[in-house]
């Protein structure tokens, strides 16, 4: 049986291989290299019914635990709705809801105490709004750019910019908007804003020039234009256009901003701070779009710009939507740049729509309030605070629905 | 598929079935004992009957080849024998599997002691990323073995099987993705040898190999008879000719032929099958 | 249109693509250009004797013998400027001069500014407050405030219909003709040799506790506490990420119940964080009671809620593209699931795992919101490892907030301001830089 030409491995390490139920058996069983008729342990593949039961048990609860564990975030979710209510709904108990959507008067600590908090969901509106503009226009291009324009090096080296301004924490932002930015808009706010106008609108009205242009030339000339022909009326219409901006840009420069931290300050870096949410999120959607659309519109004889335009992006549209969302979501919810920079003046700018004067958010007046109202637990003051992030989560809640619905649809549509 | 065609598939499915439940006499029971059999085998994947009703009897320590048009569920019975099937959601099982005398679908079988039973080396190299000796030491260290020197007696022995010793054993430490691919293929021939397995599956173990490998697998196959049960699934008929003893024939879940390799090839009695080795369809 | 036309069209498409990336790079620069390059001021600048002074002082730094040196160094080119105004004192007092009467109050001003400057001199009594026990101990600051010993502030009222414009009149025009005329030039030519500015690298700056409110001294106390707030968060979070993320990856059948998990996830990633503050006020002290107020463990509490969805995500999506070949084989060698996962899947899912733990890392560090209401207070002590159970902490991102809004002398100490953020933006920043790496190596790994 023992031979010594086969025999590679020591008696007792055998054992513990062929003892099969975990248990280390030491067994006089010869030793083979395969299963040889010699072996004389016979290996089954069966257990008991106990051990059977056991292992059966001992996974049914490792998978439980493991459940238990995961649905930690369900139970969060649930305590902190939950909580938040617990704690809003006396103030609609004690105050009413008229008086807090409706009125401007926000005095929680006079005697009587005012609750209208309308001008400081007008603010967090405002300022969300704004910052919405600033931020889906530049986002919706950078994340076409980066799914389908530009080359691969560039790209490698925008994703890491995007991921950093993400990772900047709001308080660095809140920071630079009232230490940095807000002096500046106060003390050469109107030429900043010229230099923006500027900025935008230079690019803007080559393209239109070259566009337009070109149509014109057509449309004047016909067919046999020339070269020349084109370049003039080129250059006229990109003449008219920087007569056109120059004389736009001493009005607006000429704008005194009479305090940095108003709703313009914040609703740029709220837009920054919200730009690399949309980029990812679109960016996924439009990529989701398969190759083969992409590869029919351009054997079509579309150009890239009509494909993007035409085919990519209204199919990538719910995911777009959704990033959107999420990117607004950011913009609400933020708390330190608000409050840093906003000014926080409960009040609706006059006239409403006037954003160089300060406003007042809910996640501000939250942030701001709560160290003296926590004093006074269980009073109105205390409670209304609860009833706004109440608002703030109701908000979050259904945005998220929303663009978690649109992601389902897209995913459903493209199949990924 | 037209009408007739599907009522014709049908009805020799019937046919066939009934005939292969004879298969089970090609094997001499004085000398060949079945070392897994299967008996009106049957798996589903949800609704669908992916192997309907096999019935063989693959025999111990011979080469057993699975071939077969692709999407015949020739990988769907290998992959039965060590319970893989189970990974799959919706995937189930009915009839009978027996291996060694006991049945690997009944509600007392361990799948993990049937699998250090059973050794597998899939269709593309799938060595972990580690060293080439955590690679092969994984299977001993799960019976329990933590001495180095074991270890290092079980890695020889299982490099050795594996004809890898002399391009290893110098680089135990390297990451086994760094092999070439051949060599990552007997890395995880070793590997499963390792935890001293009666059985070695092999799916299309050379699909992802080029021809100088393939012939060395196909050396290893031969070597390794005798020792192991092997059986090994395969696309390729002229490698099931080279090493196998007896060859399946699958066809649309069927079970079609079973018979010693030579007869196959040379003799088939059904026509399909020697419609599918002439190269009629496939 | 023409197929020139569109053409043109398409050029200037990608023309505003590649604009809109410059603008999105050109944003980040110029959000953390002025952080960078004034936060790195925090660390190395010109300091003055009254630097050495302070930190031979307060935290036992230097070579006594040195710095009394250039003490007696600087005072012996201080004392004529004090001895000629104390001369000139003298002559007032006595009504030596004309119009004597106009003059103490103009001493008293630039003995103000020269006392903001220098510090108080030798033979005063100490003040109580350490800020007034010293001069100017950054030779930039000192630059400025010798402006204001050169120039008197005023406000200009003029203009009836604007605001009042500030203006800076001479100081020397109030002193023309006397005998203190002549410090004013003197200064201006020896203010080196009155301040003695050096280079120096102030790494302690990090460790550093702060005296008399950040007048002083650097932000050991804010960083031990961030510190404190992300180890605790992710001793929290680390765990119940990764095993939710082996659930949902590993163990989970898709259904209601698993699209519900998968719903609240991404709700909580969405909560906004003044919630979550409000939410480990009313919760975990309020209602848990985990401490008797405000305290590091609440605080960690609150942030893990806030980085749980990250974590989950990236751990999930980091064992799901982890190559099935691996679990099979694993499987196939007899191995049980859980051994398959413990020892094949998580170890290949580890740079992954990690990138997540690593970018949430960079989340709790900054968060501000959540820890106002839970952890964090304005003034305190570094704490023990023990206290973080039940005592407040400071921490970065919250005294950011409270230095640049509630600060007594906000505009003093704006190099302690911006080499806060400098010091966390620069850590969240390398955290997520190591996160990127840590991806470009799987990616790499996948490929190669």
């Amino acid at each position: 049986m023992y031979r010594p030409g086969r025999m590679l491995r020591p008696v007792h390490s055998s054992a513990t291989f062929l003892d099969g139920n975990g248990k280390v058996a030491v067994s006089q069983t010869t030793l083979n290299a395969g299963p040889t008729p010699g072996r004389s342990a016979k290996r089954s593949i069966y257990i008991s019914e106990g051990t059977s039961r056991w292992r059966r048990f001992v996974s049914f609860s490792i998978e439980g635990f493991l459940f238990l564990v995961t649905s930690l975030s369900l139970i969060a979710v649930f305590f902190i709705i939950l909580f938040i209510a617990i704690d809003a709904i006396p103030f609609f108990q004690l105050e009413g809801f008229t008086e807090f959507f409706t009125s401007i008067r926000w005095y929680p600590s006079g005697s009587p105490p005012e609750f209208g908090a309308l001008a400081i969901i007008f603010g967090s509106g405002m300022v969300t709004f704004l910052a919405a503009m600033i931020a889906v226009p530049l986002a919706l291009l950078s994340a076409v750019s980066l799914s389908d324009i530009l080359p691969f090096s560039v790209r490698q080296f925008a994703k890491p910019v995007i991921e950093i301004i993400a990772a900047i924490p709001s308080v660095a932002y809140g920071f630079f908007a009232l230490v940095v930015f807000a002096p500046i808009l106060q003390t050469s706010g109107g030429h900043l804003l010229g230099i923006l106008v500027w900025l935008f609108g230079a690019p803007l009205a080559l393209i239109v020039s070259f566009v337009v242009g070109d149509m014109l030339a057509d449309r004047i000339f016909g067919d046999n234009v020339t070269q020349v022909q084109r370049t003039a009326i080129l250059l006229l219409l990109m003449g008219i256009f920087s007569v056109g901006l120059y004389f736009l840009y001493a009005p607006i420069s000429a704008i005194k901003i009479s305090s940095g931290t108003n709703a313009l300050n914040v609703s740029i870096i709220l837009g920054i701070m919200a730009l690399p949410t949309i980029v990812s999120v679109s960016e996924d959607a439009l990529q989701a779009v398969g190759r083969e659309l992409r590869e029919g519109s351009y054997a079509l004889g579309a150009t890239r710009a009509e494909t993007i335009t035409k085919v990519v992006i209204p199919a990538a549209r719910s995911g777009i939507i959704a990033a959107i969302i999420l990117g607004i979501m950011r913009a609400i919810g933020e708390t330190m740049v608000v409050w840093m920079a906003s000014g926080n003046a409960s009040q609706i700018p006059s006239p409403w729509y006037n954003v160089l004067e300060p406003v007042r958010t809910l996640t501000a007046t939250i942030a701001g309030d709560m160290g003296e109202a926590d004093h006074v637990t269980g009073s109105s003051r205390y409670h209304v605070l609860f009833a706004m992030a109440l608002f703030l989560l109701l908000i979050s809640f259904f945005s998220n629905l929303i663009s978690e619905w649109a992601v389902m649809r897209s995913k459903k549509k493209w199949g990924v | 598929m037209s009408q007739t065609d599907a009522k014709n598939v049908r009805v020799s499915k019937m046919q066939l079935s009934k005939d292969s439940i004879h298969q089970k006499k090609i094997l001499n029971p004085e000398t060949e004992k079945g070392h897994v059999i299967s008996e009106d085998f049957s798996v589903f994947y949800g609704n669908t009957e992916a192997i309907v009703k096999a019935n063989l009897s693959m025999p111990a320590k011979k080469v057993t080849a699975i071939i077969g048009p692709s999407g015949c569920g020739k990988s769907t019975v290998l992959r039965a024998i060590n319970r893989m099937n189970d990974l799959i959601p919706g995937c189930y099982a009915k009839g009978k599997l027996i291996f060694d005398d006991e049945d690997i679908y009944s509600q007392y079988t361990d799948v993990v002691l049937l699998r250090k039973r059973i050794g597998m080396v899939f269709q593309k190299p799938n060595p972990f990323p580690k060293s080439i000796f955590d690679n092969i030491a994984f299977g001993p260290r799960l019976c329990g073995i933590r001495r180095k020197s074991d270890l290092q007696e079980v890695f020889e022995k299982s490099c050795r099987q594996a004809a890898l010793w002399d391009e290893v054993k110098d680089r135990l430490e390297d990451n086994a993705l760094g092999l070439s691919g051949g060599q990552q293929q007997r890395l995880c021939l070793a590997r499963a040898l390792a935890v001293d397995p009666e059985i070695l599956l092999m799916d299309e173990p050379t699909s992802a190999l080029d021809p100088r490998a393939t012939s060395k697998i196909e050396d290893l196959i031969r070597e390794l008879r005798g020792t192991y049960t092997i059986i090994i699934v395969t696309h390729n008929m002229q490698q099931a000719a080279r090493v196998s003893d007896y060859t399946a024939f699958f066809y649309e879940g069927v079970l079609i032929e079973f018979a010693p390799t030579s007869e196959l090839f040379t003799n088939p009695r059904e026509k399909k099958t020697e419609e599918y080795i002439t190269g009629r369809f496939g | 249109m023409k197929a020139h036309t569109r053409k043109i069209l398409d050029k200037s498409f990608t023309g505003m693509g590649f604009m809109s990336v410059i603008l999105l790079t050109l944003s980040l620069v110029i959000v953390l250009g002025p952080i960078f390059v004034r936060g790195i001021q925090a660390f190395l600048f010109f300091d003055t004797v009254e630097y050495r002074r302070m930190q031979l002082d307060l935290f036992d730094r230097g070579d006594p013998e040195e710095v009394k040196a250039e003490l007696d160094e600087v005072w012996a080119e201080r004392r004529f400027i004090y001895d000629t105004i104390a001369a000139f004192e003298e002559q007032v007092e006595n009504e030596e001069i004309e119009n004597s009467w106009e003059y103490p109050e103009k001493i008293d001003s630039l003995n103000d500014s020269l006392k903001a400057l220098f510090g108080p001199r030798p033979d005063e009594p100490e003040p109580v407050l350490p800020r007034d026990r010293y001069g100017e101990t950054r030779w930039d600051r000192a630059q400025q405030t010798f402006k204001l010993v050169m120039y008197k502030e005023q406000w200009d009222y003029s203009d009836p219909s604007a605001m009042g414009s500030k203006v800076l009149v001479p100081r020397i025009d109030s002193f023309r003709g006397t005998t203190v005329e002549q410090i004013f030039p003197y200064m201006e030519e020896n203010l080196e040799k009155l301040m003695l500015p050096e280079f120096t690298f102030y790494w302690q700056f990090l460790t550093d506790k702060s005296h008399d409110i950040h007048f002083f001294g650097g932000i050991g106390a804010e960083v031990l506490g961030t510190f404190y707030l992300v180890i605790g968060t992710m001793l929290f979070a680390i765990p119940i990420g990764v095993i939710a993320a082996i659930y949902l990856a590993e163990f989970a059948k898709e259904g209601k119940i698993v699209s519900l998990l998968r719903t609240a996830i991404s709700t909580l990633a969405g909560v906004p964080s003044i919630v979550f503050g409000l939410f480990g006020l009313a919760f975990f002290i309020n209602t848990m009671e985990v401490s008797q107020s405000k305290s590091v463990l609440a605080g960690s509490l609150t942030l893990t809620l806030l980085v749980l969805p990250t974590i989950i995500r990236a751990a999930e999506e980091a064992i799901l593209a982890v190559p099935k070949a691996y679990k099979e084989a694993s499987l196939s060698l007899g191995a049980s699931k859980l051994y398959t996962i413990l020892k094949v899947i998580l170890p290949a899912a580890m740079p992954g795992i990690l990138t997540g733990i690593v970018i949430s890392m960079g989340r709790a560090a900054g968060e501000t919101a959540p820890i106002i209401f839970t952890a964090a207070v304005s003034v305190g002590q570094p704490l023990g490892l023990f206290e973080t159970l039940n005592q407040p902490t400071m921490a970065l991102p919250w005294n950011i907030y409270n230095l640049v809004t509630e600060h007594e002398a906000v505009d003093q100490i704006r190099h302690v301001q911006f080499g806060m953020v400098f010091t966390l933006v620069l850590l969240v920043v390398v955290l997520n830089f190591a996160a990127i790496v840590l991806r470009a190596r799987i990616s790499k790994k996948l490929r190669g």
